[in-house]
Order: structure tokens, then C-alpha cells, then sequence
């Protein structure tokens, strides 16, 4: 379990994080959505431990995160950041395989291999990292973070993602949401911050809708994305609706223009 | 750019064993050129004889002066020449590792001139205090221009990094200020200093392998290589850490516990270099690159083949200073200079490409 408990973050007495609870359970995909600047990244960045929060307290396993050391806290959690640059030419495959500096004897290359097949980079394997386009990035840095928790272990692990998937086209979204599926099997809990409302509707778990540095709403996908939240969420209209066949979420937002044509019109 | 790209794991070991092999065997044939070569030839079989001598299996007796030269003079030379340009390419390829940064080096930063201006505030000011025993005197020299290493490296670090990340124009203007003050606070010492000491300004400046003694070598190597040990046994961390030092935090590296150790050792590896040769520039800035741009950015390759590789270089570079104005000599840092700066403004004009 990843649990944050009343999380207080400021930066020169301003906050960022007001006042936030966090759970995310081992097997579960949890979404942290919510409008720019809304302190998402911020609170990834204390789930990680980048940052320390200046109140409250978070822990893995039960334990505060402050009392692990960087090797053992590698164990339970793996990061990918929004944008990671690279200083020196290394091959894409190098970089998956740092995964695996932590803990060298826990995965064999061939394992390396099926990550970045599943992924769809094992081709670009020789390739420059720097030379590669963003979704190719997203996705080597992606192998990378999984490498480090591949092994199972009888411990819950979690995997930290800042928009994975903001550089990929359609498919490959769906590939890597669904991969994330299977990954939950492992006994894993993965926390991503998303931008795509419907991905969210149809993957995640758990939804934590974050707005000005507070928990909004926070609870299961059926129970949370109501037009009414995610309106109040982001201030736009925007609509859920079951798939005409029943299977699925749609969410969409209807452009400004045709909002104002439907106001005229009712006027 | 022609960088190896091994397909699985053992291959790439495999090219790393072959590369690191190769650049020790050419190592070991400049160490044997350089022991023949020189204003007093020694031919090659007399070079072997003697050595072999030495090691007690063999029964060669070379001719007296042979032997007095190769062992006295050129042979505690031709090894520092490998041990402080082993140094230097290390300390360039470990601190670049460190500001994530192909353009840091040590006599570029300043680390070079800080570690310069310390050593020459021991020998004008301390060196009378200190006469007295002989020990302190040796090994002061040394620790004092680490200790003006470690101060610049600390100070350009901290103006030029900023939360992991380096910001390149800011690095070398720093460098360019600290060098500046640090050559501005050597005259002034040097000012009060006498006119033997005055007559040594260009041994700080260009540098120089010629007054190369076991006794300073024994210093050399005492000081230097626990320091490069213990850097080259960081190249896992330092792989990650090119990928920025948050990630490599998230991967379980110990930042703090790596930055003081580069730090240290570089620092180490630097001023003793500083103290015992001058500053050698751009040995450290041109080997890791030929090794990143030859063989890829592994750091496992990079630092022990920046080692051997500036052992090569700098070896040659002397090589040739002692012969080409025969039997004068060139101070060593003008044909590193010579060699290293025109790369250098490659290296500024290609920047775009190299870090894309």
C-alpha cells in the first residue's frame, strides 16, 4: 500500500498541496487527473520522494518513506518523470537496462528483451536514445521503469508515472494502458498522472481528481466520472456516456463554438 | 557518428574486453618506445635487457650510463607521464559524468589553476615553515593543491548546477572568471616569491614531466590511484546518473554518497597531478570524448578507457616534447594545448549535434 496522509506542501508559504489523503492499492491503476496547475505533479513529486512534504506523512508497506535509503526505497517504487534528457549517446537498450543497476542479478536480458518487445522498441534497441522521437522516448523510458520492478516479489510494488503516454499516437496508448492491465497482476499498484479523460475512464481503478492543491473527488472510475465532477473539475462541459454497445466510457467535450450556437439557440 | 552497438549483453562486453586490451597493449609498446627514445638513445633490446635485469631473470648488463639513464631518470619520468595522464582523462571523463556535461574538464573549470594557485602559496609560503621534515614537504604539496582542487570544483558546481542540471554557458564562464582569478592570485604570489620560484611560472602554466623523480612517483601513485579506483568502481551510478540525477535517485543510486566521492577523488587525482606536473591541459576533455564518440557512452568502458587512453596520449605528447627541439625540451601542455584546443572549438561548433 501507498498511502500519503494529510500531505502539506508549500513553496515560500505558499501551498501547493493543501491538505491531501492518498491510497493506492497494490493491483489497482489510479489516476490522478485534474486542470493545469493543480498540484498533480507536485504531490507525484512527494510520492517519489523527490520532494519531502513539510506535514504529513507517506509510506510504503506501511513504512514512512523517510526510512528507507535510496536502494531499498528502488525496490518498492519505480519513476518515470515527464521529460528525462539524456547527456551522453547511449543506445536505447543501455537505457532500458539501468533498470536493473539497483538490483543486477534480479533480471536476465532475455526478460529485458520481452519488455521492450511487449513495447514495442526491442527494433530500436541500437538506436541513439537522443536520436528518437517522443512516443519512441516515452516508451524506452517506460521498458526502463518496468525492468526495475519485473521480478515478482512477494512484497507490493508501485510504479509512479507522469504522462506516460502524452507523446503516443492512439495505438500505442491503448498497448501501454493495456499492458498496465496485465502489470497489475504482479501484485503491483501503478499511479499515473493522465491528461486523456477516456483512457482514464477505461483503465484506471481509481480516480483522484485534484483541483487548487485539494482532493476533489476521489473514488472508483463508475463512481466518480459523473458529468457534474469533471465539470466542476476542470470548469468545461463535458459528458460521459455509456458506448452505444455497452461496453466502455465515452467522454468527450464539445468545442466552443457549438457550446455557444446550443446557448443562442435555447435563448 | 560511429558508435558500436552491440546487439546483446555479451557482445557489448565483449567489445569493451577487446577495447580496453587493445589500449593497453599500445600503452605498453609507447612505454617501451619512450624508454629508447630520447637525447641519450638506448636501443630497444638494451631497454629490454636491462628491465629484465632489474627483474632479476636475465643475465644482460647493460652499459653503465644505459642503465643510470633508463632507470634514474627516464623510466620514473615515462611513468608519471602514464599515471597523471591516466589521471587527468579519468578525472575529465568522471567529472563530466558528474555535471552530466561533455564540455567539463579540468583545466577548463578551473579545477587546474585552483589546485595551481594552492601549490604555489605551499611552496612560496609553506615550504620554509614545513623544510623541516621532509615527509610533510612531499606529500603537502600535493594535499594543499587538492584542497584548492576540491575548493573550485565545489564553487563551480554550485554556481553552474542547479537542482541536477547544468546549465553549459554558465559552466565554462565560471570557468573562465575562476581560471582568470586564480592566474591573477598566482602572480600576485608569485610576486613575493624569489626568482627560483619566478623561473617555475611556466611549469604552472604550460606544465612539464621533466623533474620526475621514484620519490615523487611513489607520491603520485600513493595519492592517485586509490582515488581512480575508486571512481572507476562508480560506473554503474554514473550511467544512471546521465540520465539525470532524479532519475537515477529513483533507480536507487545514492546521490549524495556518489557526488562526494567524484568530487573527492577528482579533486585528488587533479591536484596531485597539478602538484607534481603543472597544469596539463585538455587531456581530460579530448580522451572521454574519443572513447564516447569510438566506442559509446557505457560508462564501464569510459572511465578505465579514458584512463589508459590519456596515459597513451599524454605519454606521446611527451615523447615528443623531449625529442622534437632535441636537446631542449617543450613544455608538455603546449602540444596538449596544441592538440586539445582546436578539438575543443570543434567540440563548441558540433555541441547541437553531440547532445541531440
Amino acid at each position: 500500500m501507498l498511502q500519503g496522509r494529510n500531505i502539506h506542501f508549500c513553496i515560500s508559504e505558499r501551498p501547493i498541496i493543501g491538505e491531501v489523503n492518498i491510497v493506492v492499492a497494490p493491483g489497482e491503476l489510479t489516476a490522478i487527473i485534474g486542470p493545469n496547475g493543480a498540484g498533480k505533479s507536485t504531490l507525484f513529486k512527494l510520492l517519489s520522494g523527490d520532494l519531502t512534504c513539510n506535514r504529513g506523512e507517506i509510506s510504503y508497506n506501511g513504512k514512512h518513506i523517510a526510512g528507507f535509503k535510496s536502494n531499498q526505497l528502488a525496490k518498492v517504487r519505480a519513476v518515470m518523470p515527464q521529460h528525462s534528457e539524456v547527456s551522453f549517446p547511449f543506445s536505447s537498450w543501455e537505457i532500458v537496462a539501468l533498470g536493473m543497476i539497483n538490483d543486477p542479478a534480479a533480471i536476465s536480458d532475455r526478460d529485458i528483451q520481452a519488455v521492450m518487445e511487449k513495447l514495442q522498441v526491442w527494433h530500436l534497441r541500437a538506436q541513439a536514445y537522443n536520436m528518437l522521437s517522443g512516443g519512441e522516448k516515452q516508451r524506452v523510458q517506460l521498458a526502463r521503469v518496468l525492468v526495475q520492478v519485473w521480478k515478482k516479489q512477494a512484497f507490493p510494488r508501485f510504479i509512479l508515472l507522469d504522462e506516460p503516454v502524452s507523446s503516443m499516437d492512439v495505438a500505442l496508448q491503448h498497448l501501454v494502458l493495456d499492458f498496465m492491465n496485465e502489470l497489475k497482476q504482479r501484485n503491483i499498484g501503478i499511479l499515473m498522472v493522465l491528461h486523456d479523460l477516456s483512457l482514464v475512464a477505461n483503465y484506471a481503478d481509481q480516480v483522484i481528481m485534484m483541483k487548487q492543491g485539494e482532493v476533489m473527488a476521489n473514488g472508483h472510475v463508475s463512481e466518480v466520472f459523473t458529468n457534474q465532477n469533471l465539470e466542476s473539475l476542470y470548469g468545461y462541459p463535458i459528458h460521459v456516456e455509456k458506448h452505444h454497445q455497452g461496453l466502455g466510457l465515452l467522454v468527450h467535450s464539445l468545442p466552443i463554438h457549438h457550446i455557444n450556437q446550443r446557448i443562442n439557440k435555447a435563448l | 557518428m560511429s558508435v558500436i552497438h552491440a546487439d546483446i549483453f555479451l557482445t557489448k562486453r565483449k567489445v569493451q574486453h577487446l577495447v580496453l586490451s587493445g589500449l593497453s597493449l599500445i600503452l605498453i609498446a609507447l612505454f617501451l618506445l619512450s624508454l629508447s627514445i630520447g637525447a641519450f638513445h638506448i636501443s630497444m633490446s638494451e631497454v629490454l635487457g636491462i628491465i629484465a635485469g632489474k627483474l632479476g631473470f636475465g643475465t644482460y648488463e647493460g652499459s653503465g650510463a644505459a642503465s643510470q639513464v633508463l632507470l634514474g631518470i627516464r623510466m620514473p619520468r615515462v611513468l608519471m607521464g602514464i599515471i597523471i595522464g591516466g589521471g587527468l582523462g579519468l578525472a575529465g571523463a568522471a567529472l563530466q559524468g558528474l555535471f552530466r556535461n561533455p564540455l567539463v574538464e579540468p583545466g577548463l573549470i578551473g579545477v587546474s589553476t585552483g589546485g595551481a594557485f594552492f601549490a604555489v602559496v605551499f611552496i612560496v609560503f609553506g615550504a620554509k615553515v614545513l623544510s623541516m621534515t621532509p615527509l610533510l614537504s612531499l606529500i603537502g604539496l600535493p594535499l594543499f593543491a587538492f584542497c584548492g582542487g576540491l575548493m573550485v570544483t565545489l564553487i563551480v558546481y554550485r554556481i553552474a548546477s542547479h537542482t541536477g542540471k547544468t546549465d553549459v554557458s554558465v559552466l565554462i564562464l565560471a570557468g573562465v572568471a575562476i581560471n582568470a582569478l586564480m592566474g591573477a592570485l598566482i602572480g600576485l604570489v608569485l610576486f613575493y616569491a624569489d626568482d627560483a620560484a619566478l623561473r617555475n611560472f611556466t611549469f604552472w602554466s604550460l606544465g612539464d614531466l621533466g623533474g620526475s623523480s621514484w620519490v615523487k612517483l611513489l607520491t603520485a601513485a600513493v595519492l592517485m590511484i586509490p582515488a581512480s579506483v575508486m571512481v572507476i568502481r562508480l560506473y554503474p551510478q554514473l550511467n544512471a546518473m546521465a540520465l539525470g540525477e532524479r532519475e537515477a535517485f529513483h533507480m536507487g543510486v545514492n546521490i549524495q554518497y556518489v557526488k562526494y566521492v567524484l568530487f573527492l577523488s577528482a579533486a585528488m587525482i587533479v591536484g596531485t597531478a597539478v602538484s607534481l606536473s603543472g597544469t596539463i591541459g585538455f587531456v581530460g576533455l579530448v580522451v572521454p570524448h574519443l572513447i564516447r564518440l569510438g566506442f559509446g557512452a557505457d560508462h564501464r568502458l569510459v572511465l578505465s578507457g579514458s584512463f589508459l587512453l590519456g596515459a597513451i596520449l599524454l605519454s606521446a605528447a611527451d615523447l615528443l616534447a623531449r625529442n622534437i627541439v632535441r636537446p631542449a625540451e617543450l613544455p608538455i601542455g603546449i602540444i596538449t594545448a596544441l592538440l586539445g584546443a582546436p578539438f575543443f572549438i570543434y567540440l563548441i561548433v558540433n555541441l547541437k549535434k553531440i547532445k541531440l
